[in-house]
């Protein structure tokens, strides 16, 4: 009986103290898209090209398929999805794994800044350039990330495989999306991890992307010493089942 | 490229041709001549002009960009323009002002006033980053070509707010000096007009401690570097500056036309963040700089005018929607300023969007393809509702 009313006053205390905390509150980002709809709902489409076909040239399938919209619910359309020109997947991609805390805002406003950032050193570097280089000097910040990231993808990985009691480094192929999620953490630990105090990320983020545009930097060196263990490891090669 | 120039209509080739003669009996010609030497070879731009004088500017070249001298730059503008330009400037190799027509409107009245009559006071308001700040620093490169003296407070606010040091003022009691700010507006002052320092004289004897002294009749150049070299009394050196030129700038013997362009003028009015030791807060009124330009703007001098931009970027305790005189200068600063000329500076027009366009294309800023095609076009229209500002960032990142 005593552990019961003991209970019930640390309860009872708990209570009291927990009262003064339960205000009212809504959160500052309100969900309104859940995870989990009714397979009745369908997808949105934000592409503006299929909305400009005129009646006329509409195929059969698609006159179907505009008939059951007009008559079924759409699920909300999610916070990335945009029907700009200046949407790229890959760029949304990167801003989502910047992301801390689901802050998007200071992720997207980073990546803003690094894309302005090596525009403008390259934009620089062209005013300033005799006419014959020029041409080399390549000023499009978005073909500088691509390429940067193309040159920071793995070929080849390893698995750790459990033989006989021990575990090996196994070389395996990567997927596509493994490859690119690989160059993409490794570049954003590299400029989390190797920063000045003082530095902002976005300075950082840009040196680091113009280095592995031409090839240099750590991330490179990282993805280069990946290969060297894979190459290393050959004879377990065997070791793979899939 | 081609195609942008096809759909607006293009003036007549008579337009070069009217460009050669002399148009204002100025020797506007022979300098643009001179001029066009200097730069790449005059091909017809719909968005350039080859006009940089800003006095043989006119409505022909509105939505036109014209280059600043390079040589003109440091010194007409050692802290005039607005940070985010002076990057710009520095990535483009080149300073590009656009034409506009608040300025325009501008260098019209300041051509046809009468300096005999107390000052005319000019007010540009207008929505957040619609180009106040721009549109002032046309008008102050006016002024310096015409051989003015020109007083630029590059923003006000600055002396209202972030003081490290508060010093209390050795010749008003309850007034407060500021002496690193007082320095380096002395430092910029000194860069802007290097060739009046010696030709104006003052007219009193300034006493700044029981050895120092400045006389009578000394150049305003020594005035200036004491104010530079002597930290503290740096503050009633710029009083002292400020009291001189009023008095000589409407003078028949040896006068100048003085141009005051305060950048957030309506920081002078208003609540500072600054706070005494006992925390209470102290009023702009007591601050010995914000004093002397109140006087300064007062149009009880003759001989010059006063140019003034509101601003609610770096204002203290103003909502972030006022641009309106009324409600950014409040009643005492409305009250002060009144009468005033308002010149209210909007956003772009189609003309000067087009014109932006293609300078950034021209100038390899706007790298992304889809932002050179029409439907990109339509998109930054859209997402900058033709706001300078707004669509300057857009496009850093495009």
């Amino acid at each position: 009986m005593a552990s019961t009313s003991g209970l019930r006053t640390t309860l009872s205390k708990m209570a009291a103290s927990l009262t003064g905390l339960l205000k009212p509150w809504t959160p500052r980002v309100l969900l309104v898209r859940w995870s989990r709809y009714n397979p009745y709902y369908l997808e949105p489409e934000p592409r503006k090209e299929v909305y400009h076909i005129p009646e006329t040239e509409l195929t059969p399938e698609q006159k179907e398929e505009r008939e059951l919209k007009s008559v079924r619910p759409i699920k909300a359309a999610t916070n990335s999805v945009t029907s700009s020109v200046f949407n790229d997947p890959v760029l949304s991609k990167f801003v989502n794994m910047m992301m801390k805390d689901g802050d998007k805002i200071i992720a997207k406003g980073i990546i803003t800044q690094t894309l302005e950032n090596m525009k403008r050193k390259q934009v620089e570097k062209y005013h300033k350039a005799p006419e014959g280089k020029k041409a080399e000097i390549e000023c499009n910040p978005y073909a500088i990330f691509h390429q940067a990231l193309e040159n920071c993808k793995p070929v080849i990985g390893l698995a750790s495989i459990q033989k006989g009691g021990k575990f090996y480094q196994v070389p395996i192929p990567l997927t596509d999306n493994r490859r690119r999620f690989l160059a993409m953490k490794w570049m954003i630990t590299e400029c989390r991890d190797n920063k000045h105090r003082r530095t902002l990320m976005y300075e950082k983020l840009s040196q680091e992307l113009l280095a592995a545009f031409s090839k240099e930097g750590n991330v490179v060196k990282r993805k280069h010493e990946l290969h060297k263990m894979a190459e290393s490891n050959r004879a377990y090669a065997h070791y793979r089942w899939w | 490229f081609l195609h942008y120039s096809l759909s607006i209509a293009l003036p007549p080739l008579s337009y070069l041709v009217a460009q050669v003669r002399p148009l204002h009996g100025s020797g506007c010609g022979q300098q643009q001549e001179a001029v066009g030497m200097e730069m790449r070879p005059e091909t017809f731009s719909i968005f350039r002009t080859q006009e940089n004088d800003p006095d043989c500017q006119s409505e022909q070249h509105q939505g036109q960009y014209y280059t600043v001298p390079p040589s003109h730059f440091h010194t007409v503008f050692p802290h005039g323009l607005p940070p985010r330009y002076q990057q710009q400037v520095k990535t483009f190799n080149e300073g590009c002002v656009m034409v506009r027509q608040p300025a325009l409107e501008l260098i019209s009245h300041l051509k046809r006033a009468d300096y005999s009559k107390p000052t005319l006071r000019y007010l540009l308001y207008g929505v957040k980053g619609s180009g106040k700040t721009m549109s002032l620093c046309h008008t102050v490169h006016y002024c310096s070509t015409q051989g003015w003296l020109v007083l630029h407070i590059p923003d006000a606010h600055l002396w209202v707010k972030n003081c490290k040091e508060l010093l209390p003022s050795s010749y008003h009691a309850s007034r407060f000096d500021q002496p690193i700010q007082a320095s380096n507006w002395l430092r910029n002052f000194r860069t802007t007009n290097e060739n009046f320092l010696s030709k104006i004289k003052l007219r009193q004897r300034y006493v700044w401690t029981k050895r120092e002294s400045t006389e009578e009749g000394q150049p305003l150049g020594e005035l200036v570097d004491m104010g530079v070299s002597r930290v503290k009394s740096s503050s009633d050196v710029v009083g002292a500056v400020l009291k001189e030129l009023r008095l000589q700038a409407g003078g028949t013997e040896g006068g100048f036309r003085l141009a005051v362009a305060v950048d957030g003028v309506n920081g002078l009015w208003g609540r500072t963040t600054l706070k005494k030791e006992d925390k209470s807060p102290v009023a702009p009124e007591e601050l010995t700089l914000v004093h002397n330009l109140r006087k300064m703007i007062n149009n009880d001098w003759c001989g010059g005018a006063v140019i003034a931009t509101l601003s609610q970027t770096g204002s203290l305790y103003a909502p972030s929607s006022a641009y309106l005189p009324q409600e950014l200068l409040g009643e005492e600063g409305f009250d002060s300023m009144d009468p005033f000329i308002p010149v209210p500076v909007s956003l772009y027009s189609e003309k000067e969007f087009e014109s932006c366009y293609l300078y950034y294309l021209d100038r390899h800023w706007l790298q992304h393809p889809h932002s050179q095609t029409e439907e990109g076009k339509k998109e930054l229209i859209f997402l900058s509702n033709r706001n300078p500002s707004v669509l300057e960032r857009l496009c850093a990142f495009l």
